[in-house]
């Protein structure tokens, strides 16, 4: 087919449009799926390639893992090969595949083995299949291979077979999105033969661990499911019947996901049953306690984003009512969650279970329990998690201390006054809540509930000063304050959690109301991108740049540093810009926290409207990395930018079009009255001079002369004209400014009137110039020009015996300069349009006075340019008066 | 026959029309021309001619004319005139710096044209007839400069001047008629590497205010608009 585009008479226009119009042809991905290392996935790859290759294809082997068996090996010769990256990493030289050279060689197709692969720590992308991503981004083709352990969404499945925890994977919808599917198929019997002659593996590699994988039964198993995966497929491209659409439509799952590292589990349960439906679902996360595992909640979120769920978080206290609230407005109709057997406690028991709420609440929804069971590898975790809610300071210490002394002495006041033990009691108690109130987590209220219990037994429990009590009540009246106690304590926490929490949230909406409100009011690119980093650096406290245009080519960001954070020089450097220009580039967020490019400084996100970048937005990470929260701050304050950028380039665009039309049209009436007044002179040339050629010896001495100072008289006005045009070309177009230098006033009037005098020697005219020495910034020539235009045109309308008076003087910040005339004045109806070159109503024009018209016109855009006024009006004693102001700043 | 004292002047441009104008205008008032409309063969009829002046148009189709200058000015001191366009004053302050020694602008009339010829020739041939004797004082119209007491007088009244304006008096003077760059003088005033065109300004705006009657229409000491200034020679 390219062939074919390579015949046509401009191929690489057209390649060129269809590339801008449709943001590139995507290149096509071929996956080579095996069950299990060792069926010969790398083989038919190369095989595959030796096959196009021969059909004239460009190919290259990209990377190929360096432990492929030798007879794979051979498979190479013939194919171009990329050399690999070399990467240093303490002390050791890894070898990457190199994603820019393979950019930069752009070949038709690519091979690039294991597509599972984690990259090295300092490549750009995490993960190869975000290298592939790009090269087909890019239109590569590419032939990739992949084991079906490596699919996300059977993870775990694999992993329970097997008992080996796999965890280089890929999202699904790499998978699913990929073109063309080919599993290798490999008999199990032969494959284990295979291993044991060390075909598979050299021996140096750890052999027990893949012992255990490479049983009979368990390479069955994962045959069965690669195979089952790829009939999947087949059998979804198949399905073109309405009929089962529309009921698949019907089915909507939710899944409750939850901070314990075990939800997985429930997530790919959840993520394996929408696909087999072919249905939509939901992962939601409930936030209803003040300080969760942000990290492990992510992590969760991710995993079900990257296997196709739709995420959602929630707020609300009652975990069972927020979802079922949801669940309803959302039509969901099988609820997955997971559940961790517990054993009974206290607690436990007062507490209906979640899923009992939740099967009250939603009667008609199906709900499907998943065990959670947490995987020992992370029981570790799970214990730093459960003390999370522990914070030891110590001024909370001395607080807490505080407040138990003092409500003991309280006490024992109230006992001198013997105002009796309940009392006291409640004195703890309130004591308790104090302190829970005001100190942070639950460490310091639990230990002031039990302190209180001690201090109460010692103090006031007959036998005074020991922690003995003889009264057979005692042991009650302790547990019950200690439960009061507790339970105030732990109840006190919540709210406070809860109040945090609220404003926190109202703070965040607060500020994204009042940042959507100044956009509103908010005009020009440089304004808007200045509030954005104003409101970035306010409230994340660190440096940020905003990139409007791809730095990639050669345009400046704007940069902004805060208060404490000055590292504004590292957004600068060469390395953030590439990475900006990478966000340009695949629309996707980069930089520090990220999956890409993570060692730079800065994260970077892109600012996306309409499948086009506006701009990046990149946050100096120099501080630790930005926390999910404000990450997501950041990307609702990113489509608010998005909006205001939009609606700027929109009304510049308009603006331009308005510009554009305006310009269009002066030109075409400058050119209009140019020509109507080039071609009167020019016949008068043509007739004299040929008067004279064809009847010279005839004419008498008189006329000849005469005709002769026609055509000289005429030549002069035409190279006034000419000049006066010229002098507009100065004028630089587009910001319609001029370069400016400074001039003396008195300078640039003598020069003019030294002029004027050569071409007038008989007319009177008379000068004033200021004692002070006047610099104007100026273009001197074009002034002159209008000063010589201003005279000229004093002159035409008055009389040869009056005289004209040019003056200069300061007026404020300006330099006026005047041109008085004794003359006949100016015509009232003349007034609207005494600057303009193009008179509507009809020839009055040029014809009579020789287009004084275009030479005032030119003398307004050459004001205009210069940033100053000109005007003109009648003198009461008769003639007129032309004036010009220009600034003497600037 | 060989003696005759006509000047003769080497016209360079590439204008068919202009040039046989020009050639026409100087014939009549006892000038000898010969014309080329090459920068190349400009150079070498420099050479080989050994003309009096020559009138170089700065737009030439096969060299600059900025070019011609400089190989010229390698082994010539010959008056050189440039012909330039109105608004090019750059390209005239640089040809000035180079060692052209005036400039025309087109379009220019007869007179105005014989006028700088005059000059420059009268210059060439009074600096080879002045060599080792200096003069003590030069008149223009009403306006006196005595070197050797350093006095200035109009109309016969003395008029006192500070030290850098009698510089500058007398530097314009030395080069009468002839335009001398801003960056020239101030070479000259203040020495190289200096800018000092504001204290130039403003001494000039003094110098009009002490020699002129009417600062607004110098009749001594002219501007040349974005190039520099020229002390008048008009008797």
């Amino acid at each position: 087919m390219l062939d074919q585009d390579g015949h046509r008479p401009n191929p690489d226009t057209i390649l060129e449009k269809i590339r801008i119009s449709e943001n590139k042809k995507k290149g096509r991905l071929k996956i080579f799926l095996g069950y299990a290392a060792g069926v010969g996935k790398t083989y038919s790859m190369l095989d595959d390639a030796h096959e196009k290759m021969n059909s004239g294809i460009d190919v290259l082997v990209g990377y190929i893992e360096p432990h492929t068996r030798p007879e794979t090996m051979q498979m190479m010769d013939g194919l171009s090969t990329l050399p690999p990256m070399e990467i240093k990493y303490k002390n050791l030289l890894l070898k990457e595949f190199d994603l820019d050279a393979a950019l930069k060689r752009k070949p038709e197709l690519i091979l690039v083995d294991e597509l599972a692969h984690s990259n090295a720590p300092d490549t750009r992308n995490k993960k190869r299949y975000q290298d592939i991503e790009e090269l087909l981004n890019a239109g590569i083709d590419v032939y990739t291979t992949v084991n079906i352990q490596h699919i996300e969404s059977l993870n775990d499945v694999v992993q329970k077979i097997t008992k080996v925890a796999v965890r280089e994977t890929i999202p699904d919808y790499i998978f699913d999105e990929a073109d063309t599917v080919e599993i290798i198929d490999f008999s199990p019997d032969e494959l284990i033969k295979r291993f044991e002659e060390g075909k598979i593996y050299r021996a140096t590699r750890a052999e027990t661990a893949l012992r255990v994988f490479f049983s009979k039964e368990n390479l069955r198993l994962l045959r069965e499911i690669a195979m089952r995966k790829v009939a999947d497929r087949i059998s979804e491209d198949n399905r073109n019947e309405k009929k089962i659409q529309e009921k698949i439509i019907s089915t909507k799952l939710l899944v409750c996901v939850n901070a314990s590292v075990a939800s997985d589990r429930s997530i790919r349960w959840t993520a394996r049953t929408a696909e087999a439906f072919h249905a939509p679902w939901v992962a939601v996360y409930v936030d209803s306690k003040a300080k969760s595992d942000e990290k492990e909640i992510q992590v969760n979120l991710d995993l079900a984003k990257r296997l196709g769920a739709e995420t959602v978080r929630l707020n609300g206290h009652d975990v069972a009512d927020t979802i079922a609230e949801y669940a309803k407005i959302s039509g969901i109709t099988n609820l997955v969650i997971g559940k961790v057997r517990k054993k009974k406690t206290i607690k436990t028991l007062f507490e209906i279970d979640l899923e009992d709420k939740l099967l009250s609440l939603l009667p008609d929804i199906e709900v499907h329990i998943i065990p959670d069971i947490p995987q020992k590898m992370y029981h570790q975790k799970n214990r730093i998690r459960i003390t999370g809610n522990l914070y030891f300071s110590w001024s909370d210490l001395l607080k807490t201390t505080g407040i138990l002394i003092l409500a003991t002495f309280l006490s024992m006041g109230l006992q001198a006054a013997d105002i009796g033990d309940q009392n006291i009691i409640m004195v703890y108690i309130l004591s308790v809540l104090i302190i829970a109130r005001i100190t942070i987590g639950h460490l310091f209220g639990i230990t002031a509930s039990i302190l209180s219990v001690l201090l109460f037994n010692f103090f006031f429990t007959v036998p005074y000063y020991t922690f003995n009590a003889i009264q057979p009540g005692y042991p009650i009246t302790f547990l019950i304050m200690f439960l009061a106690a507790f339970i105030t304590s732990t109840l006190t926490v919540r709210i406070k959690s809860q109040m945090r929490l609220s404003v926190e949230r109202e703070h965040r909406t607060k500020i994204l109301y009042e940042i959507n409100k100044k956009f509103l009011v908010t005009r020009g690119l440089e304004n808007i991108v200045a509030l954005t980093n104003e409101y970035i650096t306010n409230i994340y406290d660190r440096a940020v740049v905003f990139y409007t245009q791809d730095p990639g080519q050669e345009s400046e960001g704007f940069f902004m540093g805060s208060a404490t954070d000055l590292d504004i020089d590292l957004l600068k450097n060469d390395d953030e810009r590439a990475v900006a220009h990478w966000v340009f580039q695949n629309k996707k967020r980069a930089g520090s926290g990220t999956d890409t490019l993570i060692g730079a400084t800065g994260h970077y996100i892109p600012i996306i409207s309409q499948a086009k970048v506006l701009g990046v937005i990149g946050v100096s990470c120099t501080k630790g990395k930005l926390d999910q929260n404000n990450r997501l701050f950041l990307r609702m304050l990113g489509s608010q930018v998005a909006m205001a950028l939009e609606r700027q380039y929109l009304s510049d665009d308009q603006r331009k079009i308005l510009i554009e039309t305006e310009k269009e049209k002066s030109r075409s009436n400058l050119l209009r009255a140019i020509s109507h007044d080039l071609r009167t002179p020019l016949t008068g040339i043509l007739g004299a001079s040929s008067t004279i050629l064809e009847s010279g010896e005839n004419l008498d001495k008189e006329t000849h002369d005469h005709l002769i100072l026609n055509i000289k008289e005429d030549s002069q006005w035409l190279i006034r004209m000419v000049e006066n045009l010229l002098s507009v070309t100065r004028i630089n177009e587009g910001t319609m400014t001029v370069t400016k230098t400074s001039e003396v006033a008195e300078e640039v009037v003598a020069d003019t009137i030294s002029h004027i005098r050569k071409r007038f020697p008989e007319r009177k005219i008379s000068v004033k110039i200021p004692n002070e020495l006047l610099i104007v910034p100026m273009d001197g020539t074009l002034i002159e020009q209008v000063l010589l235009n201003l005279i000229e045109n004093a002159f035409k309308h008055s009389t040869s015996d009056s005289s004209v008076e040019v003056s200069v003087r300061k007026e404020n910040h300006y330099a006026a300069f005047e041109v008085i005339d004794e003359g006949e004045g100016i015509n009232e109806e003349d007034f609207p349009y005494l600057f303009e070159s193009y008179i509507p109503n009809g020839d009055r024009s040029s014809d009579s006075s020789r287009g004084m018209g275009i030479g005032l016109s030119i003398c307004m855009s050459i004001i205009k340019a210069h940033k100053g006024k000109l005007g003109a009006a009648n003198r009461k004693e008769g003639g007129a008066i032309f004036w010009f102001k220009l600034p003497l700043k600037g | 026959m060989k003696m005759n004292n006509e000047p003769l002047i080497l016209i360079v441009e590439d204008d068919e029309a202009i040039s046989s104008f020009t050639s026409a205008i100087l014939a009549s008032n006892n000038y000898k021309t010969v014309k080329t409309g090459k920068g190349k063969d400009a150079v070498s009829m420099a050479a080989s001619y050994c003309p009096d002046l020559i009138l170089l148009d700065l737009g030439l189709p096969d060299l600059d004319g900025i070019e011609v200058l400089k190989a010229v000015r390698e082994w010539s001191n010959v008056p050189i005139v440039i012909v330039s366009a109105r608004g090019h004053e750059r390209e005239k302050v640089e040809a000035l710096d180079l060692g052209a020694d005036d400039y025309i602008t087109k379009p220019f009339g007869t007179a105005e044209l014989l006028a700088r010829i005059r000059t420059e020739i009268r210059h060439s041939r009074r600096n080879q007839s002045r060599i080792g004797l200096a003069e003590t004082k030069i008149i223009v119209n009403e306006l006196e400069i005595n070197y050797d007491k350093r006095r200035v007088r109009v109309r016969g009244q003395e008029i006192h001047l500070t030290p850098i304006e009698y510089k500058i008096v007398s530097l314009l003077s030395q080069y009468l008629g002839k335009v001398l760059t801003y960056e020239y003088i101030m070479k000259n005033i203040w020495g190289p590497y200096t800018n000092e065109i504001d204290s130039l300004r403003v001494n000039m705006a003094n110098l009009r205010r002490k020699l002129e009657d009417n600062p607004a229409e110098p009749k001594y000491i002219i501007t040349e608009l974005g190039i520099g200034y020229r002390m008048s020679d008009a008797s």
